[in-house]
């Protein structure tokens, strides 16, 4: 019957000749009454232990207040963005005017393409010393 | 024997949760754990002076650390763990300090153990030593724990 992985390994460790001789000392050793002296120096340097103070338990306020002080920096906002728009100049147009203005399918051409610009120009030929009739002799 | 330890074990657990008997009780734990402890330690770093720093902090931590310490680990597995952590941390501060590469890691272990005064002098025992230090740290560990400590491979694993 063959010998399992463990079994060797034992067979190993309690055949092999200096772990034998060894024995499972490892020759360390430490200086004369080093343990009991050791316990008294622990003993010595162990500090008092420190009682823990009962968790404080925190009001409705304490636990809300976070929230409380955010929902009242938003509001702050608000109001600030509201105030700016309170300062803004008004238009000087009123808006229902140029609604109507707007609206009207012959605003442009009626008011805005209108003839004032062949009336200026010919304002500045006359003014320049030019007469229609002649420019038209011309062509 | 060992039923007897663990019963040992748990009524120290249980006076350690009591702030009125905790302090004499971990002046029983230290009594009963320096030892083992103490051989843990001093395997890993192979010097007297650095194991003996390392004990200390051991304890105190795990005096610090009582609160934290509920029980449902077994009191010595809790403070082999924090022995471990102490030493391995200790190693790698030591490998940072001296600019030690980790493949040459072994090099002032050995350079210890040749110099460590506290040894009964058998030739053998110290080129075995000197051939563990060259393991990989996790083996070195489990070899230690269970040649040496003689631990279950049950309670090695709940320790590391």
């Amino acid at each position: 019957m063959s010998k399992t992985t463990k079994q060797l390994m034992k067979d190993k460790i309690e055949h092999s000749p200096i772990l034998e001789k060894v024995d499972h000392s490892d020759g360390m050793t430490v200086p004369p009454g080093y343990f009991a002296d050791f316990a008294k120096r622990m003993e010595a340097q162990i500090p008092e232990r420190v009682e823990l103070a009962p968790p404080q338990v925190r009001t409705f306020w304490q636990k809300v207040r976070p929230y409380a002080y955010m929902a009242a920096m938003f509001a702050g906002i608000w109001c600030m963005m509201n105030m700016f728009n309170l300062f803004r100049p008004a238009s000087t147009i009123p808006s229902t005017l140029l609604a109507e203005a707007f609206s009207d399918d012959n605003f442009m051409s009626d008011y805005y393409l209108d003839n004032s610009y062949d009336s200026e120009f010919l304002d500045h030929l006359y003014e320049s010393g030019y007469s229609p009739s002649e420019i038209c002799e011309v062509y | 024997m060992a039923e007897e330890r663990i019963l040992e074990d748990e009524r120290l657990t249980e006076r350690l949760k009591d702030p009125a008997q905790s302090r004499a009780a971990f002046t029983e734990v230290i009594s009963r754990y320096s030892r083992p402890l103490y051989w843990q330690i001093r395997r890993m770093v192979q010097n007297h002076d650095d194991a003996d720093d390392l004990l200390q902090n051991t304890f105190m931590k795990a005096w610090s650390n009582l609160d934290a310490f509920r029980g449902d680990a077994k009191l010595g597995t809790w403070l082999y763990k924090i022995a471990i952590n102490e030493s391995l941390t200790f190693l790698e501060k030591e490998r940072k300090r001296l600019n030690i590469s980790i493949d040459d890691e072994a090099r002032p272990l050995i350079e210890a153990i040749e110099a460590d005064p506290f040894t009964d002098g058998d030739e053998i025992k110290r080129k075995l030593r000197e051939a563990i230090a060259t393991l990989p740290e996790k083996q070195r560990l489990v070899f230690n724990m269970r040649y040496y400590d003689e631990l279950k491979y049950e309670d090695i694993s709940k320790v590391l």
